[in-house]
């Protein structure tokens, strides 16, 4: 029988470089890589929508998904000049600030922040402190210490900043008494601010949805979260240059609940006793740290698996 | 120019094709694999209760044993005694498994229980059992018996035992520490030499503190001890048995000899002998009192310390200059320099597991102890400051003693720190220490 050299040697590269292959890209596949669970989610169209079909569990009044409901929450608009409005500090050596006014008047005024510039100056003299950063809107404590001692209200701030003679020396102010029924006045009773702009409420109240509803809320892998599970519990022991080679393999069955169904079992054998010690402490992890919270979605793929304990960085 | 194969090389090919698609197939069937690899390397959280009394004489006994073994395990750093005042379960017999719920409930993994019983002949009979609260399992379990006086010691094995079985590497509380002993003014301090359990307990003094005395090292039969002593004329190297109290200069050399250690086996000690303004590493038989010459350099070369195996010896030397560290053959030969940091080191001494050296290294105005590895790489300081000195290991390579000065009026102590710095931990002492040699397991 006779062959070609060149063929042989056609033959012989081919079967090299096939088998390459089949070692170098098939041994990988299985071994889920460590990842880190994140809050981050990228969510493609699809995800979405399934996201926003609805859950089995939602409440039936609720006839549709909430999602458009969102689109149209009311703007926030002016967020920093309402967070930096703050009370006058009242205090005994200060003159009471002057009221403002009535609350009727002042919510159409609110959006101008005043001109930081103008205003700084004055600052020494307590009065115009006072007329500077009130916006218009009520404050709570001002409106408390009005009650006490009524006044006019005075006109609108600008006007008064000319008008006003410099502040006199503060005449003593009445005691301080406690009335427990004013309690609620310093209560703040202002909007809150802030909103929510997107995600988290996204689909806070879950209506019934459609009848393809099934998505599982959270897209991270379940190989990641039990990671940071099981984690939290494993202590392990310290075993200094000789540590660096360990590996413990475990086969782990879970119920449907996340716990354990049978003791897991060890498939590495310990050679040494800091192997021993190293895999006792995984297992004892892993008993430990159960029941597992893991996306139902994908209980197929996490009721059998195997977990690898290492300290081989790959 | 044609090949000819023959049919069973064809065959034979293709059949390792074959296998070569198999093994790389093979693995693609498993079930999935997580990799988990952050754990906390975090103490161990265990519960030891006082032992079971046999009688009612050994109430007091069955506490101490608990109270020594839960001392131990605490300063080693790797365990977290668990307070016994949060124990739910009494244990009354430890022959029937403990209800572990309870013991899970306060969060131990291991619990220790035990039973101490005075017997008939006067002896003390120790058992104990090491349980696992997470899967009910008994680790180990053993019984020992032995005189009222010893204890302790039953405990110190006892702890051993468990530090083993939860850590994997030997343990190191059967083991006793010599020192030197500092009373009196800085100016007139008596220094003596004092034996005492690795944790500071039953100190005993071997000289009466009329010479001064340095370096004291254990031989690894942890009945003798070499040492140096200031007597009438140069200082000389002693040896001195610990059983007898017996104490002989060991040779007889025209100058001083100094910073003595035993080889591993117990049969040699090797020390610095001065010659002029040099000083030269020397090896003698205990027995034929032969002396072997193992450096001859116009330099000082000093503090030798023996590889666990005997094989190679580290020392001190400034022939490059400053004070370095150098390895060589046990036996002499050339000597590879494997200190290069910044300032200059002494006083290095072999960890009895062989990976690692420890070091006084002394540069910037401080001193520190430090350890690398045996070639030198790894360097990594475990602790500095004003002066620190003297480095040496315990048993089982983990833990390192040394003594600290802190300047002043005052003298100096005993620490332990572990390899890797953490655990910092001072060793209680009478007075003053300094100059600490841990020995070799005592069992």
């Amino acid at each position: 029988m006779k062959v070609d050299k060149t063929f042989a040697a056609s033959v012989a590269l081919h079967v090299l470089v096939i088998g390459w292959g089949l070692v170098s890209f098939s041994s990988k596949a299985f071994v889920s890589m460590p990842e880190d669970s994140l809050p981050v989610e990228i969510i493609s169209a699809d995800q979405l929508a399934k996201v926003t079909a609805g859950m089995k569990s939602g409440k039936k009044e609720v006839k549709t998904p909430l999602v458009e409901k969102v689109a149209e929450a009311k703007p926030i608009d002016d967020t920093v000049g309402k967070i930096t409005e703050k009370a006058p500090v009242v205090t005994d050596t200060t003159p009471p600030p002057p009221p403002p006014t009535p609350v009727e008047k002042p919510v159409e005024k609110k959006p101008d922040p005043p001109k930081p510039v103008a205003e700084s100056k004055p600052k020494e003299e307590p009065k115009p402190i006072e007329k500077k950063p009130d916006p218009p809107k009520v404050d709570p404590i001002a409106e408390a210490l009005k009650k006490e001692e009524p006044k006019k209200p005075p006109p609108k701030p600008q006007a008064q900043a000319a008008a006003t003679p410099p502040p006199t020396p503060p005449k003593p102010k009445p005691e301080r008494t406690f009335d427990q029924s004013k309690i609620a006045a310093l209560l703040d009773k202002r909007d809150p601010s802030r909103n929510a702009a997107t995600g988290d409420t996204l689909n806070s109240n879950a209506a019934l949805g459609l009848s393809k509803g099934k998505a599982a809320d959270n897209s991270a892998t379940w190989g990641a979260m039990f990671k940071s599970q099981v984690e939290r519990c494993w202590k392990k022991p310290y075993g200094g240059i000789e540590a660096q080679m360990t590996e413990a393999i475990f086969s782990v069955k879970l119920k449907q609940d996340g716990s354990l169904e049978t003791t897991p079992a060890s498939i590495s054998n310990p050679s040494t006793p800091y192997f021993r010690v190293y895999q006792e402490s995984a297992l004892r992890a892993i008993i430990e740290c159960q029941p597992y919270k893991l996306p139902a979605a994908y209980f197929d793929e996490w009721k059998f698996f195997e977990p690898v304990f290492t300290e081989r960085r790959s | 120019m044609l090949f000819r194969p023959s049919r069973r090389q064809i065959i034979s090919g293709m059949a390792s094709t074959g296998l070569l698609m198999g093994t790389g197939a093979r693995t693609a069937f498993g079930q999935a694999r997580v990799q988990i690899t952050e754990g906390n390397v975090a103490p161990l959280p265990i519960a030891i209760p006082n032992f079971v009394a046999g009688t009612a004489s050994d109430n007091e006994v069955g506490v101490g044993v608990a109270q020594v073994i839960t001392n131990n395990l605490k300063r080693s750093g790797l365990f977290a005694p668990i307070d016994q005042a949060a124990f739910i379960e009494k244990v009354t017999n430890i022959d029937a498994p403990p209800q572990f719920q309870n013991w899970k409930t306060i969060n131990a993994q291991a619990l220790v229980t035990g039973r101490m019983t005075r017997q008939g002949d006067g002896r003390l009979k120790a058992e104990f059992r090491l349980w696992d609260v997470a899967t009910g399992q008994q680790l180990t379990g053993q019984q020992y018996f032995t005189s009222p006086e010893y204890w302790r010691r039953i405990a110190h094995i006892i702890s051993d035992q468990i530090y083993e079985r939860l850590t994997g590497e030997k343990g190191y509380f059967d083991s006793r520490v010599v020192f030197v002993d500092e009373t009196g003014a800085k100016e007139r301090r008596v220094k003596r030499l004092a034996l005492m359990d690795q944790d500071g307990a039953n100190v005993r003094y071997l000289t009466r503190g009329a010479d001064l005395v340095l370096t004291p090292r254990f031989s690894p039969s942890t009945q003798e001890i070499t040492y140096m002593e200031f007597g009438q004329g140069d200082p000389r190297v002693y040896l001195f048995n610990i059983e007898t109290g017996q104490r002989e200069i060991v040779g007889n050399f025209p100058g001083m000899s100094f910073s003595p250690r035993f080889s591993p086996d117990g049969q040699r000690v090797i020390m610095s002998l001065q010659q002029g303004g040099n000083s030269n590493l020397f090896v003698m038989d205990l027995r034929s009192k032969s002396t072997t010459r193992l450096t001859d350099t116009p330099a000082i070369d000093t503090s030798p310390s023996y590889a666990p195996d005997g094989s190679r010896i580290c020392f001190e030397s400034d022939r490059g200059g400053k004070p370095q560290i150098y390895t060589m053959a046990a036996t002499g030969g050339p000597a590879q320099r494997i200190s290069f940091g910044d300032g200059s080191y002494s006083t290095p001494v072999w960890s009895p597991r062989g990976d690692y050296i420890a070091f006084t290294k002394q540069g910037g105005g401080q001193f520190a102890i430090g350890i690398m590895k045996t070639d030198g790489s790894g360097e990594r300081i475990l602790t500095a400051g004003y002066h620190n000195e003297g480095p040496t290991f315990a048993p089982n390579g983990r833990v390192v003693m040394f003594f600290r000065d802190p300047g002043g009026s005052g003298g100096p102590s005993l620490f332990t720190v572990d390899i890797s710095g953490r655990n910092e931990q001072r060793v209680p002492t009478p007075g003053f220490a300094s100059d600490p040699a841990w020995s070799p397991l005592l069992s």
